[in-house]
Parts: C-alpha cells; sequence; structure tokens
C-alpha cells in the first residue's frame, strides 16, 4: 500500500503532470481576468439603466432618533463586527452570534436639499421596508436625481392637476416642455452659433484689411462698409433670436411640479429642471425594460450635463468616430504607398530589411511618444508656421497653433501607419511570384499588374490592417491628450457653417472622457455609473473591429484562396 | 531583357506613362512615409539639442551717456532699457538697441551708494553722502500709437520725497514687499533694524520701530535673507553671522562660522536668487555656494560645491531669475555659472576695470560699467544652464536640502525656486512599474503560451488564443480606471484576502492535480487538453473563499490590520493606488502581447523534434521542457521584451492606478511615477521651448530609444529563430 503510493506519488512528479495543472492554470487565470474584466464593465455599465426600485425605509438613526429614508439600494455589504465597531463608535451589545453587520447604500438623491445623496443603513437598524407605488423618481438637469411623492403640477403658480390626476398631467406638460427646450436648444446652438460664427469672421476680416498695406483707401473703404452693413445684418438677426430665446425660457419656467421628500418637506422644480419622472415600483418588467432602452437610447444620442457626470455621451462618439474617419482617410493611402514601395518597387536587400525592422519597430513606440512629436511638430511647429502664414489676422489667437482634430488625426496616422504597412505587406508577401509573372507575361505593366492583379489579392490584407489601424486608434488616448482632445467641447467639429468640417477645432473622445469623468470629476461616486457605460461602449466597439478585422479576412481569404496557394 | 525594352517601347503612350507616373508616385509616397517615421526620432532629438548646445558671450555696444563714477546699474523688465545712478545725483535711462538717452533726472544730491531693495525688483534704496536714505521706483510704461509700440521710463520716489537719516553706515540693506519696509544697517558694532509696518507707494512713512543690537565685533556688510526671515552680516575675513527676525521685530543670533579657510581672503560675496545661497570667492580663485541647511540642531551653513576658476574672482552678479551668476575675475574675464548643474558655461574678456555688473531679467545682457565713465553691454546666450549630465542623472544636493537628492519637481508657485530635474526617480518609477507588471504577466503569459501550443484541444485553442489577442486590443484607458477606481479600493479593503489568494491559489492546484491522480484513467484521457478550461471554476472558487476568508487571516496573521501591519512590522507604507495595483493591471494588459509571440514561437517548434522525442520515450513534460522551450527560447525572449517594451511606454494604466509621485522606493504598497505619466500630466502645461519642455522632450527620446532598443533586440532574436526553424 505504502509502496504504492510512494510510486504513485513518483511517477506523478515524473510525468510532470502538476506543471502541466499549473500551466494550464495560467491560462485559466487568464481566461479568468478577461471574462471577468469585460463581464465586471458589462454588468456595471449595463445596471445602471435599469430603473430600481425606490425603497422607503423606517429606521433608526446613530443617534437613536427615528428617521425615514427614501431612494434607491446601490449596494449591500457586510462588515465584521470590530469593523463595524471602529466605524461607527457603536458600543451596543449584540447577542453572541452576530458576527457580521450588513450595511447598504442607499442613494437618496435630492442633492441641495437633503444632503448628502448617498447614506449608509445598517440592517438592525431598519424597522421596516416598503416600496410605496407612488413613489417616485424624478431625473433633473442639474443636481441628479430627486426622489419623492408627485403632490401637484403648477402652471403659472396655480395647482392644474393634483393627486390621481397629476401623473397624466405631468407627461403632457413634458411633451409641451420637450417641444420647448428643443426650441431652444435650436436658437442656442443653431441661430447663435451661426451668428456668432460669422461675427468673428468679420472681426477677422478687418483685421486682414488692416493688415493688408496694399489696399488703395478707395478700396479699403468699400470693403470696411460692405462689413459693417453685415455686422448690422447679424446684429439685428441677433436681436431678434435673442427675443424669441427669452419668450421661449419665459413660456419654459411656466409649468412646475411639486414633490413631497423624505423629510416630508416639499420640493417644487421647474419643468425646465425635470428631464423625466418616473414610478418605478409601479411599473411591470415590460415597462422597466422599455424605460431602460429609452434610458440607453438618451445615453447615446444626449449631450453631457454636469461637468460630464449626467446625460449623454454624444459628442464623444462623434469625436471618436470623426477622428478615427479622418485617420483612416489618411493612413490608408500612407500605408498601402508605403508597402507597395518596399515590397513592389524597392530593391530588395539590406536597407529595405533595416527599414522594414523599423517600420515594424514603431509599432512598439509607446504612444505618448507620438503624443510629444505631435505636440511638438504638428501643433507649435507646423500649425504655428500655418498660423503666420494664413491666419496672420486671428493672431493671437492660434488657429492651427493649437491641439485640434486635424493634428490629433494626423498623429493617430503616423501612430497606426506601421500596422497597415506591416499588415499589407503580409499580404503582398503571400502573392505568388507566378501571379506576377502571369499577368506581366500577358502584357500588362507593372502599374497594371499592380491595379488589377497585386492589390485585389492583397486587398484582405490592407482591410485588416486599416480595421487594426481604426481600432487602436479608438482606444488611445494618451497622445490625444496633447493633442487635441478636451473635456467639453463647446462646438462640435462638424456644423452648418461653411467649410462645415471644422479641423482646427478641439472634440471630445470616448477614451478621454472615461480618464476624465473618472478621475478629474468632483463627484466621482455619482458619475462611476456612466463611465463603466462608457467603457462598455468602448470596448464593444473595440472588440467589434477586430472582430471585423477578423471575419473579413477569413471571408476575402476564401475568395481569394485559389490564387494564393 | 532586350525583349522587354522591345515590348515597353511599343506601349501605347498613355499606359507607358501611367505605368511610369505609378512607379514614381509609390516611390514618392513609400519615401515620404520613411521618412515621416524618420523625423520623429530627428525631431525628438532637434528639440532636446540646445540643452546641451553650451553658452556664449559677446561684446555687444559701449555706451557713453556721461555719467561720472556710476553707483549702480539695472536694466528693465522687457531687457530694452538701462538705468544708472551716478555720485553726483543722476539718474540716466537709455536705449539699450541705440544707445539714444531716454530720460535724465537730477537728485541734487551726491550719492555715496546705492541698491536694488530686496526682493523687489526696479526699486532702488539711495543713500547720499549726508548719510540720508530714500526709496526709489523705476517704471516703464508702454504705451500704443496703432500697432507701434513705445516704451518711456521714469523714477519717482517710492513713498515721498522725505530722506530718512541713517547717519554714517557702513553698510545698509533694504526688504520690501507687500506693506512692510525693513531698513537694517551697520555703523561700527552696531546693527540696527527699522521696521514700517503697512506702507503703502505713494504715502509717506510713519515712524519705525527701531531696534539695536551690540556686536560683539565688526562687520562690514548686512544683507537679507530669504523673505525677510534673517539678516547675514559679513566681514572682510569671510566669517558670516546669521541674526533671527522674530515675528515682533526683535533680533536673535542664530549661527556664525566662517566661510573662508584661514589663510585665504574674501574676494567678493553675493546672495544668490532667493538669498538661501551665499556665494563666496577667495584669493586661492576659488568660488564656493553655501546655503541654509535646515538640520537637527537648527540652520546651519553648508558649502555645497565649489567652482575653480582661472583667476580670483573680484565681482559676482547673480542672475535675477535663475540660480546661475556671472563672475568678473582679476584677469579682466567674465565667466557664466550655474550652481545646480555646476557648469562653467562659457568665459569671454571683459573691458579693463569693469565692476557694477549686473545681468538683465531675461539673462541675455550684461552690463558692467568702467572707470571712464562708459557702460559695456555683452549679449549672453545662456537659454538652459540648468541641466548638465549630473544634473539629470545623479544626486544634487538642491537649497534648502540636508543632503544631496535625486528629486524630480519642476514647477512651484515660488520666483525664487530651484528647478530639480533629476530623471533618475522618473527612470526608476518606470522600471519599477514594468518590473512589477512583468513579475505579474511573464509567468502567466509564458505558462499560458506552453500550455496553449503544446497541450490544449485544438478545438479551444481556436477560441482562446483569439480570445486573448483580442484583449491586446483593450484600450489601456479602461483597464486603468478599473484599476484606479476598482481594483485599488478593492484590494485596499481586502489587502489580506489578496495576499492568501496568492499563496492559495497554487495550493489549490497543486491539490487538484493531486486529485486528477485518483481519477480513472478513461475521464483524465477524455478531458486532457480541456485542463485550462477545467481550472476555471476552481480559480473562482478559491479567489472567492480567499475573500471569504480574508478578514478571519487578516485577524489571525495581521492582528487585525494588515496595512498597519506592514507599517509597524515592515516599515512598508501603504497607498491606495500602488505598485500592486498597477503591476496587477499592467500585468493584464501585457500578457496578450506576451502570450501571443510566445505561443506562435512554440507553436512554431517543429513536430518531428516533439515525435523524436517522446519517442524515445521522453514524458509530454520532459519533452516539453527539454526540446520546446530550448527551441522556442529566443521566441520566448522576444516576446518578453515585446512585453518590456509595452511595459515600459505605457501611459493611461500608471496615471490612473498611481498617485504619481516621483519616489524612489520598491515598496511595493506605494506608488511611482514613469517617464510617460510624467509628460502626460506636465507637458501640456509646459512652456514652449523653455527648458522644461525640452527635458520632457528628453524623457520622450530617452523612451523612444528604450522601447526600440527592446523591440531591436526581440525582432533581430525572432529572425535568427526563423532561419532556425527553417533549418530544422
Amino acid at each position: 500500500m505504502l509502496h504504492s503510493k510512494n510510486t504513485n506519488l513518483k511517477t506523478w512528479v515524473t510525468s510532470g503532470e502538476l506543471w502541466i495543472w499549473l500551466n494550464a492554470a495560467a491560462v485559466g487565470i487568464s481566461i479568468t481576468a478577461v471574462g471577468g474584466l469585460l463581464g465586471l464593465i458589462a454588468v456595471r455599465g449595463l445596471a445602471h439603466f435599469w430603473p430600481a426600485d425606490v425603497a422607503a425605509i423606517h429606521y433608526e438613526s446613530a443617534s437613536g432618533v427615528a428617521a425615514y429614508a427614501l431612494g434607491e439600494v446601490v449596494e449591500t455589504e457586510s462588515l465584521l463586527l470590530d469593523q463595524y465597531r471602529s466605524a461607527t463608535g457603536d458600543t451596543d451589545d449584540f447577542p453572541a452570534d452576530v458576527e457580521v453587520i450588513e450595511r447598504s447604500l442607499i442613494k437618496t438623491g435630492n442633492r441641495r436639499v437633503d444632503p448628502p445623496d448617498f447614506q449608509w443603513i445598517y440592517s438592525h437598524r431598519i424597522a421596516s421596508i416598503g416600496y410605496p407605488d407612488e413613489a417616485a423618481v424624478f431625473e433633473r438637469m442639474e443636481w441628479g436625481n430627486a426622489y419623492g411623492v408627485l403632490e401637484k403640477v403648477l402652471f403659472d403658480g396655480s395647482v392644474v392637476a393634483e393627486a390621481d390626476t397629476a401623473w397624466t398631467e405631468f407627461h403632457m406638460r413634458l411633451e409641451r416642455v420637450e417641444t420647448l427646450r428643443e426650441a431652444i436648444a435650436r436658437i442656442e446652438r443653431g441661430e447663435f452659433n451661426t451668428i456668432n460664427y460669422a461675427l468673428e469672421q468679420i472681426r477677422i476680416e478687418r483685421r486682414r484689411l488692416e493688415l493688408d498695406t496694399t489696399l488703395t483707401d478707395a478700396a479699403r473703404e468699400r470693403s470696411e462698409a460692405a462689413l459693417r452693413s453685415q455686422t448690422d445684418a447679424l446684429t439685428v438677426r441677433y436681436t431678434l433670436a435673442e427675443t424669441d430665446l427669452a419668450a421661449l425660457i419665459e413660456d419654459l419656467q411656466r409649468d412646475a411640479i411639486e414633490i413631497t421628500i423624505s423629510t416630508g418637506a416639499t420640493l417644487t422644480i421647474p419643468f425646465a429642471d425635470v428631464v423625466r419622472g418616473w414610478q418605478p415600483n409601479r411599473m411591470s418588467v415590460i415597462a422597466k425594460l422599455k424605460h431602460y432602452f429609452f434610458s440607453v437610447w438618451l445615453f447615446l444620442t444626449d449631450d453631457p450635463r454636469e461637468a460630464n457626470t449626467e446625460g449623454g455621451i454624444l459628442p464623444a462618439i462623434f469625436g471618436t468616430v470623426l477622428m478615427v474617419l479622418l485617420m483612416s482617410v489618411l493612413v490608408t493611402p500612407l500605408g498601402v504607398v508605403a508597402a507597395v514601395y518596399l515590397r513592389e518597387y524597392a530593391r530588395q536587400g539590406a536597407f529595405v530589411q533595416l527599414i522594414r525592422i523599423a517600420v515594424n519597430n514603431l509599432a512598439g513606440v509607446p504612444s505618448i511618444v507620438y503624443g510629444v512629436f505631435g505636440l511638438g511638430f504638428f501643433v507649435y511647429f507646423l500649425g504655428g508656421n500655418l498660423d503666420a502664414l494664413f491666419f496672420e489676422a486671428a493672431l493671437p489667437a492660434p488657429t492651427f497653433g493649437t491641439p485640434g482634430l486635424v493634428w490629433a488625426s494626423l498623429t493617430l496616422a503616423l501612430l497606426t501607419v506601421p500596422v497597415v504597412i506591416v499588415s499589407t505587406e503580409e499580404g503582398l508577401t503571400r502573392i505568388p511570384r507566378s501571379i506576377r509573372e502571369g499577368s506581366l507575361a500577358l502584357g500588362a505593366t507593372k502599374a497594371e499588374t499592380l491595379f488589377k492583379v497585386v492589390l485585389p489579392v492583397a486587398s484582405p490584407s490592407i482591410f485588416t490592417g486599416v480595421i487594426l489601424a481604426v481600432a487602436r486608434a479608438a482606444g488611445e488616448v494618451a497622445p490625444l491628450m496633447l493633442v487635441g482632445v478636451v473635456k467639453l467641447a463647446p462646438t462640435l467639429p462638424l456644423d452648418g457653417n461653411f467649410p462645415y468640417l471644422h479641423l482646427e477645432r478641439k472634440f471630445m473622445h470616448l477614451g478621454f472622457h472615461i480618464y476624465d469623468v473618472g478621475f478629474q470629476s468632483p463627484n466621482v461616486d455619482a458619475a462611476r455609473p456612466l463611465v463603466y457605460a462608457t467603457a462598455l461602449l468602448l470596448v464593444l466597439l473595440i472588440v467589434g473591429l477586430n472582430l471585423t478585422a477578423i471575419m473579413l479576412r477569413t471571408r476575402l481569404e476564401d475568395r481569394y484562396r485559389g490564387v494564393e496557394s | 531583357m532586350m525583349a522587354t525594352r522591345v515590348e515597353l517601347g511599343t506601349l501605347p503612350r498613355r499606359r507607358r506613362w501611367v505605368n511610369s507616373l505609378t512607379r514614381h508616385v509609390v516611390a514618392l509616397g513609400g519615401g515620404a512615409v520613411i521618412v515621416a517615421i524618420a523625423l520623429i526620432f530627428f525631431y525628438l532629438l532637434w528639440v532636446v539639442a540646445p540643452i546641451f548646445a553650451g553658452a556664449d558671450i559677446s561684446t555687444g555696444r559701449v555706451y557713453d551717456l556721461g555719467v561720472t563714477e556710476p553707483l549702480t546699474l539695472d536694466v528693465n523688465e522687457s531687457d530694452e532699457i538701462g538705468l544708472v545712478f551716478d555720485t553726483p545725483g543722476e539718474i540716466v535711462f537709455w536705449q539699450l538697441a541705440d544707445g539714444q538717452v531716454k530720460h535724465r533726472q537730477d537728485l541734487g544730491r551726491t550719492l555715496k551708494t546705492v541698491k536694488s531693495v530686496y526682493p523687489d525688483g526696479a526699486t532702488y534704496a539711495v543713500v547720499d553722502t549726508q548719510g540720508e536714505l530714500n526709496i526709489m521706483h523705476a517704471s516703464y510704461p508702454i504705451s500704443f500709437e496703432g500697432d507701434d509700440r513705445s516704451i518711456g521710463a521714469r523714477i519717482d520716489y517710492l513713498f515721498s520725497d522725505l530722506w530718512i537719516e541713517l547717519g554714517d553706515v557702513t553698510d545698509f540693506d533694504v526688504y520690501y514687499h507687500d506693506t512692510d519696509m525693513y531698513v537694517a544697517h551697520l555703523a561700527g558694532r552696531t546693527l540696527t533694524l527699522d521696521r514700517y509696518r503697512d506702507v503703502e507707494p505713494g504715502f509717506e512713512l510713519d515712524e519705525p520701530r527701531t531696534r539695536t543690537l551690540r556686536l560683539d565685533r565688526k562687520y562690514d556688510r548686512v544683507l537679507f535673507g530669504p523673505r525677510g526671515q534673517w539678516l547675514y552680516l559679513t566681514d572682510h575675513n569671510g566669517s558670516v553671522a546669521m541674526f533671527e527676525i522674530t515675528r515682533s521685530g526683535q533680533l536673535n543670533a542664530l549661527y556664525q562660522r566662517d566661510l573662508i579657510p584661514g589663510t585665504a581672503t574674501l574676494m567678493a560675496l553675493q546672495p544668490l536668487l532667493g538669498r538661501y545661497s551665499l556665494l563666496v570667492a577667495d584669493d586661492q580663485a576659488r568660488l564656493a555656494q553655501w546655503f541654509v541647511v535646515r538640520g537637527e540642531f537648527g540652520l546651519s551653513l553648508e558649502r555645497v560645491r565649489q567652482f575653480t576658476l582661472p583667476a580670483d574672482v573680484k565681482e559676482i552678479a547673480p542672475e535675477p531669475r535663475r540660480k546661475g551668476f556671472a563672475a568678473v575675475d582679476q584677469s579682466g574675464d567674465v565667466h557664466l555659472l550655474y550652481t545646480t548643474s555646476e557648469r562653467l558655461l562659457a568665459s569671454h574678456p571683459a573691458a579693463p576695470g569693469s565692476r557694477l555688473s549686473v545681468i538683465s531679467p531675461r539673462s541675455d545682457i550684461l552690463l558692467t560699467a568702467t572707470p571712464d565713465g562708459r557702460i559695456h553691454s555683452y549679449t549672453l546666450r545662456n537659454e538652459h544652464p540648468e541641466i548638465s549630465l549630473s544634473a539629470l542623472w545623479s544626486e544634487i544636493w538642491y537649497e534648502g536640502y540636508e543632503s544631496p537628492v535625486y528629486s524630480w519637481q519642476s514647477s512651484s508657485a515660488d520666483n525664487d525656486f530651484e528647478a530639480k530635474f533629476s530623471l533618475t526617480p522618473l527612470l526608476f518609477g518606470t522600471f519599477k512599474a514594468a518590473f512589477y507588471a512583468m513579475l505579474v504577466a511573464v509567468p502567466i503569459a509564458i505558462m499560458g503560451a506552453l500550455y496553449t501550443a503544446y497541450f490544449m484541444a485544438p478545438v479551444m485553442r481556436r477560441i482562446v488564443k483569439p480570445g486573448i489577442e483580442i484583449m491586446a486590443a483593450l484600450p489601456t484607458v479602461i483597464v486603468g480606471f478599473l484599476a484606479g477606481l476598482w481594483l485599488a479600493p478593492l484590494i485596499e479593503a481586502n489587502l489580506s484576502a489578496v495576499i492568501l489568494a496568492f499563496f492559495g491559489l497554487p495550493l489549490v492546484i497543486v491539490l487538484l492535480s493531486l486529485a486528477w491522480q485518483k481519477l480513472p484513467g478513461s475521464i483524465t484521457t477524455a478531458l486532457d487538453g480541456w485542463y485550462g478550461l477545467l481550472v476555471v471554476p476552481f480559480i473562482v472558487l478559491s479567489v472567492w473563499a480567499a475573500f471569504s476568508a480574508g478578514p478571519v487571516f487578516e485577524h489571525v496573521v495581521f492582528a487585525g490590520d494588515a496595512k498597519r501591519w506592514f507599517l509597524n512590522t515592515l516599515g512598508l507604507n501603504y497607498d491606495q493606488r500602488n505598485a500592486l495595483v498597477v503591476g496587477l493591471a499592467m500585468g493584464l494588459a501585457i500578457i496578450p502581447s506576451i502570450f501571443s509571440i510566445a505561443e506562435d514561437a512554440v507553436y512554431g517548434v517543429p513536430k518531428h523534434l516533439i515525435n523524436g522525442s517522446l519517442a524515445l520515450g521522453a514524458t509530454r513534460w520532459q519533452t516539453l521542457i527539454r526540446v520546446v522551450v530550448l527551441t522556442a527560447s529566443p521566441g520566448i525572449f522576444s516576446a518578453v521584451m515585446i512585453g518590456m517594451g509595452r511595459a515600459v511606454g505605457e501611459t493611461m494604466i500608471v496615471l490612473m492606478a498611481t498617485g504619481n509621485t516621483p519616489i524612489m522606493d520598491m515598496n511595493l504598497f506605494e506608488g511611482m511615477r514613469t517617464f510617460a505619466a510624467n509628460i502626460a500630466v506636465e507637458l501640456p502645461e509646459s512652456e514652449v521651448n523653455s527648458t522644461h519642455y525640452r527635458i520632457l522632450f528628453l524623457t520622450a527620446l530617452v523612451l523612444f530609444v528604450i522601447t526600440f532598443a527592446f523591440n531591436t533586440a526581440a525582432e533581430l532574436v525572432r529572425q535568427r529563430l526563423r532561419s532556425r526553424y527553417g533549418n530544422l
């Protein structure tokens, strides 16, 4: 028995089974980490939009007074008795079998009225928990959610609906307010933006006239008169828009709701501040699902509010996509031409081999180095000189001599060009000589062979390279922090003012949004769910792009399988 | 060859044209991309180069302004206007560009001494031969006429035209800041300190509160220390005494010592910007920097560094904005020096008998006066004196420190701040972060690669490999955000559980493999190749178990508080965002890069080698270690190099998961600052073309070179591996 066990152990050691298991564990850890990471982001990112039930909790506060809280349970955790004692200073006796104390974090909202907006409540202090149907959540434009019971709907200070009819009236009025809000946004972002842009152009034009020494006095006078009349026209337009806006804002201020919050106080919220309102405890699963998808939709299509900690991320999505598109427009021809040159035209030798290694290695150079180069060379050197040559009138305010969209795209194009070169070259290498020679033998020139035969066959690799480049560019943040990204861009780089695409403007970016909201915002706790949601979106985007690259490669490979082998 | 030429010759013109156009465009485009890539390196180099360019002095103009025996020279803020006070009481402003006199004013008194008021620029304390003092302020109003900028010059009494009686003094100094003005003066053995409170320009001064002190010996000079906190008294033998000025205006003796060794004599003594340091020159051509160090036994003066010049120094002119100075020696040469970098930057012959040297605020003009009453200017080109190889990489004794240290501190709110540009803590931080990340990533990635390539079932491999590779594309900002906001607080709250899991997990695997032996052969054979998936639930379970048992474990092993235990027992301080968090997060981020290349290398080992080994009776494990790993080792090495390159240059994870403090400590529970994070934090705020800006570019260049070297090493090794496989 003993003997056999010994041999068993011995064979076990010599067979290396243990080591194999340890190696397997390494794979297991990788899989767990990857899965856990994605799962964590997915769960936290998606959970945020679910309309959680609102709990009404009667409990005893630390000072022994009966208290009442209304809010969502965010998380529950257990503490050892010691930890609990040192955290609260509570010296009460507990039954001998109590070892852990549970506590829940309640989001009670009503920031600025009833601080703090998050609070811990210990389970053993809770007298009762209920989920009253009438409890409601109101998402506000400012100061986060409000929790309470809708009592009245007011119009011009007088009550128009109460109790039962209040909710119907609420939804009706919200729709009206929604239209008003859209009209306001149209004026603020459309009309005002256009006028301001035009005025700025006139100012620059005027400065240009001043700087131009070749003009005759008469011509100068004529141009200035034209500018003056334009300015006057714009001023009139501005006044009109301002009047409209004032009227709309006044109209918006007329409706309000009155709610009772957990302290028993009444809180009046003007409709101008209300984004949405709902009663989660009354909602069915289907209603909740509807609400959920609507929340996701709002998140994707809305502008950020409250220093980016609430609202949507549309400008960040827009900025990321635009930047990446510009970058791929730049990187594709550059990468392909460079690869074709290296593989098809350059004389193969030690020098080309050296360049190939250098290009390969550039893919491993830290992205921040590209950012430094972009800031120094593109922004300050190229941009500064462009400004001095063409935008002298706008100086000292820089036009291109400051971080912006075009420089970010260029920097990322440079960062990702090795990816495209390497991938394209790989494709070109795999094309057998016989194909090229066949084409040449049929009388095609080298260029015709390239365009009609070589590039189509290599297209899967080119596409793959571009998609991988896009995926890399979409996730890069470090270089962008230096060359053009901002936490909040006042205007989108694409709008209705000529030339429509404003390459010099700064833009928002999903990755930077995560960094900024997660690490630079004053209320990280409140912002965290949105950061998870943004992270999820970015992960989906990048994993999606990578999967597309893989699928595309396989499909196109299948198509050209015949020629490749 | 012949045939080809004939064929091309018969091509239609358009086709021929397209063909040659394509060739040219491709060559041009390809060349341009390659040049653009090379440009990165050369541009960084071009920005960095000026910091090592050195300095020079060149002779400028000579101004004959008709002044007799000038007393003090100065240059205005914008380096356009010069100012001279002369003995007959005339003050002359002139344009440095063309020597044209801007403004002349006669005080109507014969002057004895004029001194700059400390620390305010453009304010002067004037004492006449009667021993009366007044304070004057020079201003340079700028006016625009259209686009033409013109600068004026005027000088006024700062308070009023009432002169203050000082008497026959040996020396005096004036400190004026905000609403306080101190006047210290020496007469024989008496030191007097007059304090004026609530002073306001344009208003007459109230009566001062005066303190006098009998000194035990004679001193020749009096100087205010930084922020008027203390007084330095010096004599011609190089002896220095320091007196503290208390809040109530009392004078307390603080410290006294000789700055010159017994046999030598003092030639010149000047405070450096900020007045923490005294520059002391002796008659043996030595010039030493002494500064105040706050030690265990209070303040003391320490000799921090010493320069040896070709001849004895007779005059020292400190730079008004930096810790550098000019020294004029007996042989008539002027030298530019810098303290922090310990450099003698440039030397140049000056006009004979030069004195009253003064450096302009922008440090690009030096003025001196000669006995004939003329004023000479010298142009200084001295952009980046604070940098030398030793200033970047060695321990430097900075002002106010007890001993030389490595320190990175690029800016401060103070004007008289000594910038600390040691790259050593950043290099240390970079490799500390990379080290811990590699400690996590290398074993997991390589062991995982071995298993995936050699043991894993092909079906599973087809999913696992691309799955892990896609993770290489996961934005590091997401990993960093999770590390900083989720992992760091989690580890802080469950430190003992993490430690438990670290030791418990391998134990669980050992037990699992032992238990596996007991299972019937049919099951183990069927599941062979799926171990990687089988262990996942055990990993999850053991981590969960470790977290549940964490508090108990903490109670038993760490007396209830792991963090306190580490601090008290091992002296390890705990920061929430630390190297452990970075190691785990960045380790996770670089696993895919290492894994992918290592897996390729292992998978590429020719099958006949493996089969041969197995046929000779080696077990799978023996074959793996002695044949496969050995053959693939260059590939594995190159994988590690690539991973190292990524870890060194990673920005976002370190930025978000550490506190970014540039400390030098291997402590696992404290943070670091890396090159990459430092660039991300400081470059947006840095002034273009300043020394700081160029140093940040230098760090980018260092990063570029380091990662390029790692990658090239990896690439060369990989190429050799490829040819080796080809031979096998």
